[in-house]
């Protein structure tokens, strides 16, 4: 009886079991590094594309701001999902987390923005208001003035023996500005997001 | 303070009852709540127990974006808790509504608008660890000294 007991508690009373029973604690509470948090920059410099904004799906979590040295996105806790798609989007590479850019070169992934333009013809009355509102446009030819004739063919688009014509859609940066200036509603931009990956040569990894 | 005041701070710090209440969430936050209890995070190391009743409850967390069903309700919910008490808003949705805050919906975030909020953890959802975290922060502001401070 006596050597049973002495057995039962050198085989139960083990400090580190008495250790863990008392001071239980698993893993400590950190977050490994690959997470991906709340996107960070990377002190790259901001080229204002806003491509983060229009890849954004959360309402009112990211703005590009102007801060003391130039453009900076800001990331709004409490309304960020951390998706990390912004982080894909930014052809500067601005912003990071997680091991989100690390993947995407190792991937030879890539998002890429590009923009439509699509003018209903039958509600446009040719006022040429979105050629004179275009950014792109004041850029190409400072000239224009109001009506949105233009004698140059570097612009976006221009109104042309009363209609208007699109003639770089190219170089359309998908601000939407046309879109709001436009009285009848007539000319609507599309933002097309597409994922690339481009093909890893045999041998090569 | 009293030795019998010291050792009540201690025992209520190491004996937290939680609540949990969902006022319209997508579920996302509600299973990382749920996490928390597993073993690998294990709650209840900490002394963190989850009871869902008010009325034993000391933390109230609350997940979810309010719809309308909630007004009035989460209100009574909350007063049931005897204090000390203290919420905690988990997830973007009580924060901001998160994805469900566009025009023509009828969630009404900030939760905080409806009754006091002690903390917030921004995520969609949050980490477990963050969660946990948050409660143990609360435990620490809220529970650890209530003696001292309420003599
Ligand atoms: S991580 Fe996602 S939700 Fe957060 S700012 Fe970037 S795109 Fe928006
Ligand atoms: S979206 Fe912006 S850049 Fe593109 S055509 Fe309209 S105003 Fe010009
Ligand atoms: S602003 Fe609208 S109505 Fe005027 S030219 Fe452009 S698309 Fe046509
Ligand atoms: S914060 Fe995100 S995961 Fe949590 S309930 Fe809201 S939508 Fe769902």
């Amino acid at each position: 009886m006596g050597q049973s007991m002495i057995w039962y508690l050198r085989e139960f009373a083990r400090i580190e079991w008495i250790k863990k029973f008392l001071f239980a604690k698993t893993a400590p509470l950190v977050t490994p590094s690959h997470f991906r948090g709340f996107p960070e920059p990377t002190g790259k410099t901001c080229q204002h594309a806003l491509f983060c904004m229009m890849s954004c799906p959360a309402p009112g979590a990211i703005e590009v701001v102007h801060a003391e040295d130039g453009w900076m996105p800001r990331i709004s806790k409490g309304h960020c999902i951390r998706c990390g798609l912004c982080v894909e989007a930014c052809p500067n590479g601005v912003l990071k987390s997680g091991r989100i850019l690390e993947t995407m070169e190792r991937e030879r992934t890539s998002l890429l923005f590009s923009f439509r333009i699509a003018i209903d013809l039958e509600l446009c009355t040719g006022c040429g208001n979105c050629c004179t509102a275009c950014p792109v446009n004041k850029v190409a030819d400072a000239q224009m003035g109001a009506g949105g004739h233009s004698s140059n063919d570097e612009v976006i688009m221009r109104v042309q023996a009363g209609d208007i014509v699109v003639i770089h859609e190219d170089k359309c940066t998908g601000c939407k500005t046309c879109e709001v200036s436009c009285p009848t509603g007539a000319i609507r931009i599309a933002r097309i997001l597409e994922g690339f990956q481009q093909p890893v040569q045999e041998g090569s990894q | 303070m009293t030795i019998l005041q010291q050792i009540k701070n201690k025992v209520r710090a190491r004996s937290i009852h939680v609540a949990y209440v969902d006022v319209g969430s997508c579920n996302g936050c509600d299973i990382e709540v749920l996490a928390c209890l597993a073993p690998r995070y294990d709650i209840e190391q900490y002394g963190i127990f989850v009871h869902n009743n008010p009325r034993e409850a000391d933390v109230l967390l609350v997940i979810g974006a309010y719809t309308p069903g909630w007004e009035e309700k989460l209100a009574m919910v909350w007063e049931k808790i005897p204090p000390p008490k203290a919420a905690v808003a988990i997830g973007n949705c009580p924060i901001s509504g998160c994805l469900f805050n566009r025009r023509e919906s009828f969630v009404d975030p900030p939760v905080k608008k409806h009754i006091p909020i002690a903390a917030e953890v921004p995520g969609c959802p949050p980490r477990p660890t963050e969660i946990l975290q948050a409660i143990l922060l609360v435990r620490d502001a809220v529970f650890a000294n209530w003696e001292g401070e309420h003599p």
